[in-house]
């Protein structure tokens, strides 16, 4: 396959995955977002249900008036959960969920016929109530009412009391007046009638005769007074015995009638007092039912069917009190029918309390059922819609994740399709450049862009085996010239090396020479003074004057004497440390101003031929650590340079080795003379290898040279070179060293300027 | 609250359904609800309104007319009398006691059996010599009863329309015989009357409610006043408190109002006074079986002491009627022709000394507790036939118990002299003569309290009860009441007027000469 092809599989198919998990996903979200739906309608049911459980609580403890309100909301309540129910099996994805759904549906459908049966049994009982408060109130008004009769007859047994009493009263009259009379007729009986007396007695039996009549008349028995009156009339008074029998006859008739009345006003009296108790235990069956009204009534309220049976025992002992009282049986047969009757109430009452109470324990179960089954449905939804969001999730995740592995393997694939090749040919190349001969580039044989690739590097690699062999054939030439050249350099360098020893050791050989020469020519003279102060002595010649001049003599000898000889030691001490320097390459402490005198000395020999000044300039306390001999070959082969191509001949020059310290660490070393300078066009190849103006004079070419590579390569530093023709030439050294405290050089003592 | 009592108000009143109970002030207690047992009008009344009878007498008369018998048949010789009994009479009910079945000739025969079968306390039946005249009672089929008699008596009729009559349920007296609480036939009765039993408080109240399956009522038109309910007998001793209550409308019916107050309430507007002359007698009876009653010369003295005109006039007023006998004038026996009793002290005295106790005696004289309708105040009258007695040298000692006691001391024989009086229950002649003062009666616990046994008397009244000639028995009554005369058992003392009042929203209530106080007629008068 072609890379075009290839990166289009790599872009394209995970953008078709992509889309293809979106539309899953997109599907996925649609069915959640409808359980989520589901979920909220169950929420909203559930909650109508619970409400309407709130609300068939708050319809069972309502009075009976506020009732309907309650049940209206239950309705609308319950209706609306059904509603919800019934929309929400649209939302339902799976049977589980229609079942659940058509198990409360018909709950709710029980609940509400359930709720109903209640609420025409709360009616029923309602009205059950409502007559029993009914016949409670006809019972207080019955009540009222016996006793209000209870009073009126009471007043009536009063007024038949006092028509008694007023009766009694009359008959005690009569009775009196009768005695009265009775007593005159047996007065009269006793006395004679024409006396004095009898005429009183008659005028009295006269008197009480007439005060009798007016009194029977007054009480409407006009007979007995005409009859009376007729007996009374009669001349011969009492004689007959017919007005006595009168009298006696009337007196019975009143007294048994005052007996009489006696007894009855007794009776009335006492039925009387028994009224009264009747009124005061009617008022006490009053008072019993009017508690009673509406403790019954509270326990409806409270649903106590026990505290209303309780009622009942009572109403039943009211009932029995107010039939056992001897109050009016018309009121009494009423009363005890509303007792029983709010009795027989009461107990259905009960009944309907106690089934109520179970209905509503029944609804209870049905409700907590049926809300748990809401909940569960809710819960369905919601973990329907769950599922989704996880599936959704999960879709996306493995999705995603199967894309980037797919993807990745794809890549890895059409990456290793590309780089394989492109590896192999890479291989093939560094083998190439190994061995450009003995490799092969392999993929030539390839259809695509890599083939194309690998035979262009192919036909590369060729061309450039070729042009190699003949590069190194001209570098293998070059390298052996070289390596003679290096040779040839070297020896070179080491005949320099010698050359230079040489001069030293002619030029230590000169320096030597003289304080020896002195000090031989001392000790001779010495020699001499002795062998004539010894002749002088075994002569006896010898004056004060004589023997103080030889001791002058002896002392002014051995002064020279030592005086030179430490020259000489110190000359041969100096030049054995610059000839160790010149074989070593030890690096050492150095004190510059001492190390410069020792090299300057043993320079003189050089410069004394043409008369040249060498002057110095150094530091006096500057030490530092550096290879010496180095440094001193590097002064000497710049010195000798000045000497033998600086000077025109038999022109003496001035030549100064100048050394400081130009910054911390680094140290310059200048060399300068006056002389010729050097042309320009010699000046850039004055370091060349080899290159000399003078040699035909005997130069090797090599002093700047080696002077170059000992400044670069041994002491790490830099050379310059600045030069004027007739202006004189300058080379300065910059080169790093470490300062130190002390110089640990042992002779100390400077040569000081010749 | 008040709402509540205004609509339960108007609830009431609006309601047609609601109950109404009549109420009647009765005189005093019934002694027993056995009607066999019953001997005074009180105890009658109280069972009156429970039980049917096989015959009846029309309300306000004495004529006989079918009860629980449809029809009946007498036999030639006047011995043998068959019974239809009405179909699907139905038995009250209480709470222990259904019936399983109609009435039957079972009911009829257990009803008289139980009579018959000993002495028992059934007096009535005794005291009119059933047990002795009845041969035979049984059943050729259920809807027939046979009444087998010894000889021909023209008083059964009347007699078995009495309440002792009464058909009792045969079931309910096995049910209680099975359980023995054979004692609860007179506390819990059972009839088939226009009024079942409901319950029963001495001296105070004894309640019924109306029988709605009762025989009578099936052939009723629809009637535009309301009939009631309920009754009860506000039992009320005191005269001048029934009248209270019923001046309160506490009662809608009084049983006898005092003499005194009957003015008043002639006066009265709400109030309706009805008076009829009852077939009764007031009488002192003597023990002629104790001396010195045993001696017709001190009874006759003892008759002639008394002023009896002053005692009705003092104590009966207009309502009383001086006797001379033992029948009243309203019954065809009455004879007229008997001379006045008169009162003659001298002659007393005479009588007296000649049995020899001149110097006079000492006695008790027992006199009634309560009003009777034969004698509104049995105290006062006592009072003046003590103070009579006391004139020729008598010294009655006033005594008395209480009702029921009274009765059972006078049918036990304990007192000489006593007072006492007689409804008629039957309307028949044979009611005064024969039970008060026949042989059967003076037997130990019967009604003839003197305890007089004439055997020429005794062979008069069996004659007139055995022939149906009216001309025939108003001879030989005759001849028997002349006899009493002679011999004076009884000072007789009055008839009364009996009077009854009534409120006037009540209607349908008729006077019974028989002392009957029936109310199945009664009705509420329709509200306007």
């Amino acid at each position: 396959m072609r890379v075009g092809p290839k990166i289009a599989l790599v872009g394209g198919i995970p953008i078709l995955a992509a889309g293809a998990i979106a539309i899953v996903g997109w599907l996925l979200l649609a069915q959640e977002e409808r359980a989520r739906g589901g979920a909220i309608l169950v929420a909203d049911a559930y909650h109508d249900l619970t409400m309407a459980r709130l609300v068939r609580d708050q319809y069972a403890a309502a009075d009976a008036q506020e009732r309907p309100v309650f049940a209206t909301r239950f309705e609308s309540l319950t209706a609306r959960a059904e509603a919800s129910l019934g929309r929400l099996a649209s939302f339902a994805r799976i049977d589980e969920q229609r079942a659940r759904i058509a198990e409360v549906e018909q709950a709710l459908a029980r609940y509400r016929s359930e709720m109903d049966a209640f609420v025409r049994r709360t009616r029923e009982n309602d009205g059950l109530i409502r007559e029993m408060t009914q016949r409670a109130d006809t019972l207080i008004d019955l009540t009222d009412r016996a006793r209000l009769r209870q009073q009126a007859s009471n007043a009536d047994l009063a007024r038949s009391v006092a028509e008694k009493v007023e009766a009694l009263r009359v008959a005690r009259t009569l009775i009196s007046h009768l005695n009265d009379l009775r007593a005159l007729v047996a007065a009269q009986a006793a006395s004679p009638i024409s006396g004095a007396e009898g005429k009183r007695i008659q005028a009295r039996f006269a008197a009480a005769s007439a005060e009798l009549t007016a009194a029977l008349r007054a009480e409407g028995r006009a007979a007995d007074a005409d009859a009376l009156d007729a007996l009374a009339a009669q001349p011969e008074l009492g004689t007959d015995g017919k007005l006595d029998a009168w009298i006696e006859r009337n007196l019975k008739i009143e007294t048994s009638g005052q007996e009489s009345l006696h007894d009855e006003v007794a009776q009335l009296l006492a039925y009387s007092l028994q009224a009264n108790e009747i009124e005061q235990a009617t008022q006490n069956i009053a008072l019993g039912t009017l508690k009673l009204g509406p403790r019954t009534t509270g326990a409806l309220v409270r649903r106590d069917p026990a505290l209303a049976e309780r009622m009942l025992t009572e109403g039943e002992r009211l009932g029995r009190s107010a039939a056992a009282l001897p109050i009016s049986p018309l009121i009494q047969a009423e009363m005890i029918q509303a007792l029983d009757g709010w009795r027989a109430r009461l107990t259905t009452t009960i009944e309907g309390l106690r089934r109520q109470n179970a209905m509503i324990v029944a609804m209870d179960g049905l409700a907590g059922t049926m809300i748990e089954s809401a909940r569960a449905l809710n819960d369905a939804f919601v973990l329907d819609a769950d599922r989704f969001g996880i599936v959704i999730q999960r879709i996306l995740l493995v999705g995603a994740a199967g894309l980037l592995l797919f993807g990745a393997l794809v890549v890895i694939f059409v990456a290793r399709s590309i780089l394989v090749p492109l590896k192999a040919l890479q291989g093939d190349l560094v083998m190439l450049t190994g061995d450009p001969t003995g490799a092969t580039l392999r993929g030539t044989a390839r259809r695509d862009e890599l083939g194309d690739i690998a035979r262009a590097t192919a036909v590369f690699v060729s061309e450039i085996a070729r042009r190699e062999g003949a590069l190194r054939r001209a570098k293998d030439k070059a390298d052996s010239a070289l390596v003679e050249l290096q040779l040839t350099q070297d020896n070179l360098v080491r005949a320099e090396k010698l050359a230079s020893l040489g001069e030293l050791v002619a030029g230590v050989a000169h320096e030597i020479n003289t304080p020896l020469g002195i000090a031989l020519t001392t000790g001779t003279l010495m020699s001499d003074e002795a062998q004539t102060f010894r002749a002088s002595l075994g002569a006896g010649s010898l004056s004060r004057s004589r023997l103080n001049h030889f001791v002058d003599r002896v002392a002014e000898g051995a002064g020279l004497l030592c005086t030179n000889l430490t020259r000489a030691a110190d000359l041969v001490q100096g030049f054995k440390q610059v000839a160790v320097d010149r074989v070593s390459d030890e690096i050492r402490s150095v004190t510059l101003v001492t190390w410069l005198d020792d090299l300057v000395a043993s320079l003189r020999p050089m410069l004394r031929k043409g008369a040249h000044v060498l002057d110095r300039a150094c530091p006096a306390d500057l030490a530092i650590e550096t290879n010496p001999g180095v440094l001193a070959q590097i002064v000497t082969n710049l010195v000798s340079n000045a000497v033998v191509h600086g000077f025109r001949a038999g022109e003496p020059g001035r030549i100064i080795v100048r050394v400081s310290e130009i910054a911390e660490g680094l140290v310059r070393l200048e060399v300068r003379d006056d002389g010729q300078g050097i042309s320009p066009q010699n000046l850039d190849r004055i370091f060349d290898p080899f290159f000399t103006t003078a040699r035909s004079a005997g130069s090797t070419g090599l002093g700047m040279h080696i002077v170059h590579n000992l400044v670069t390569a041994k002491l790490g530093g830099r050379i310059t070179l600045t030069s004027e023709p007739g202006q004189g030439t300058s080379v300065q050294v910059d080169f790093p060293a470490r300062r130190v405290g002390h110089a640990a050089r042992s002779t100390s003592t400077a040569i000081g300027s010749p | 609250m008040r709402t509540v009592l205004f609509l339960a108000a108007l609830l009431l009143a609006a309601s047609p359904a609601a109950a109404r109970t009549l109420v009647f002030c009765s005189e005093g207690s019934p002694e027993s609800f056995d009607p066999a047992r019953a001997t005074t009008t009180t105890t009658m009344n109280a069972a009156w309104q429970i039980y049917d009878t096989l015959v009846e007498f029309a309300p306000g008369t004495t004529t006989i007319r079918p009860g629980l018998a449809e029809s009946w048949a007498v036999s030639e010789d006047g011995r043998t009398y068959v019974f239809t009994l009405r179909d699907g009479v139905r038995f009250h009910a209480n709470a222990r006691f259904t019936p399983s079945r109609p009435l039957n000739a079972e009911d009829v025969v257990y009803s008289f059996a139980r009579q018959r079968s000993g002495d028992q306390g059934f007096t009535y039946f005794h005291d009119l010599g059933l047990a002795d005249l009845i041969e035979e009672i049984d059943a050729p089929d259920p809807r027939h009863v046979r009444f087998r008699l010894r000889e021909a008596d023209t008083t059964f009729l009347a007699n078995i329309a009495q309440v002792f009559g009464a058909i009792l349920s045969a079931e309910y007296a096995a049910r209680l015989a099975a359980e023995s609480s054979g004692d609860d036939l007179a506390r819990a009765p059972i009839g088939t009357g226009p009024f079942a039993f409901e319950s029963y408080r001495p001296d105070q109240i004894v309640r019924y409610r109306a029988f709605a399956d009762h025989w009578r009522r099936a052939g009723e038109s629809v009637e535009p006043d309301e009939r009631p309910d309920g009754l009860v007998f506000s039992i009320t001793t005191n005269a001048a408190v029934r009248l209270t209550k019923l001046r309160a409308g506490e009662c809608h019916a009084m049983a006898f109002p005092a003499i005194a107050d009957l003015d008043a309430i002639r006066a009265e507007p709400d109030l309706t006074l009805l008076s009829l002359a009852e077939l009764n007698v007031a009488y002192l009876a003597l023990n002629t079986t104790r001396p010195p009653f045993d001696d017709v010369r001190v009874r006759r003295a003892v008759t002639l002491a008394i002023d009896r005109q002053a005692i009705v006039e003092g104590v009966y007023g207009a309502a009383g009627l001086l006797a001379r006998g033992p029948v009243p004038p309203g019954l065809w026996a009455f004879d007229a022709s008997l001379p006045d009793l008169p009162f003659d002290r001298a002659e007393a005295l005479r009588l007296l000394a000649e049995a020899g106790l001149a110097d006079g005696f000492s006695t008790e004289l027992w006199y009634p507790p309560v009003s009777r309708p034969y004698n509104p105040d049995g105290r006062r009258v006592a009072d003046m036939i003590q103070a009579d007695l006391a004139q020729v040298g008598i010294r009655a000692r006033l005594v008395t118990r209480p009702w029921n006691a009274y009765r059972a001391a006078l049918y036990g024989g304990v007192p000489s002299l006593m007072l006492y009086g007689w409804t008629s229950d039957n309307g028949d002649p044979d009611n005064f003569l024969s039970v008060l003062l026949g042989c059967k009666a003076a037997q130990p616990g019967g009604a003839n309290l003197a305890r007089w046994c004439d055997p020429a008397y005794e062979t008069l009244v069996q004659a007139a009860r055995r022939t149906g000639d009216r001309a025939t028995r108003i001879d030989l009554y005759r001849k028997a009441q002349r006899l009493v005369r002679d011999a004076m058992p009884w000072v007789p003392l009055a008839h009364t007027q009996v009077h009854f009042a009534l409120r006037k929203d009540i209607t349908g209530f008729t006077m019974d000469p028989l002392g009957r106080h029936l109310f199945d007629a009664v009705r509420f008068r329709a509200s306007p």
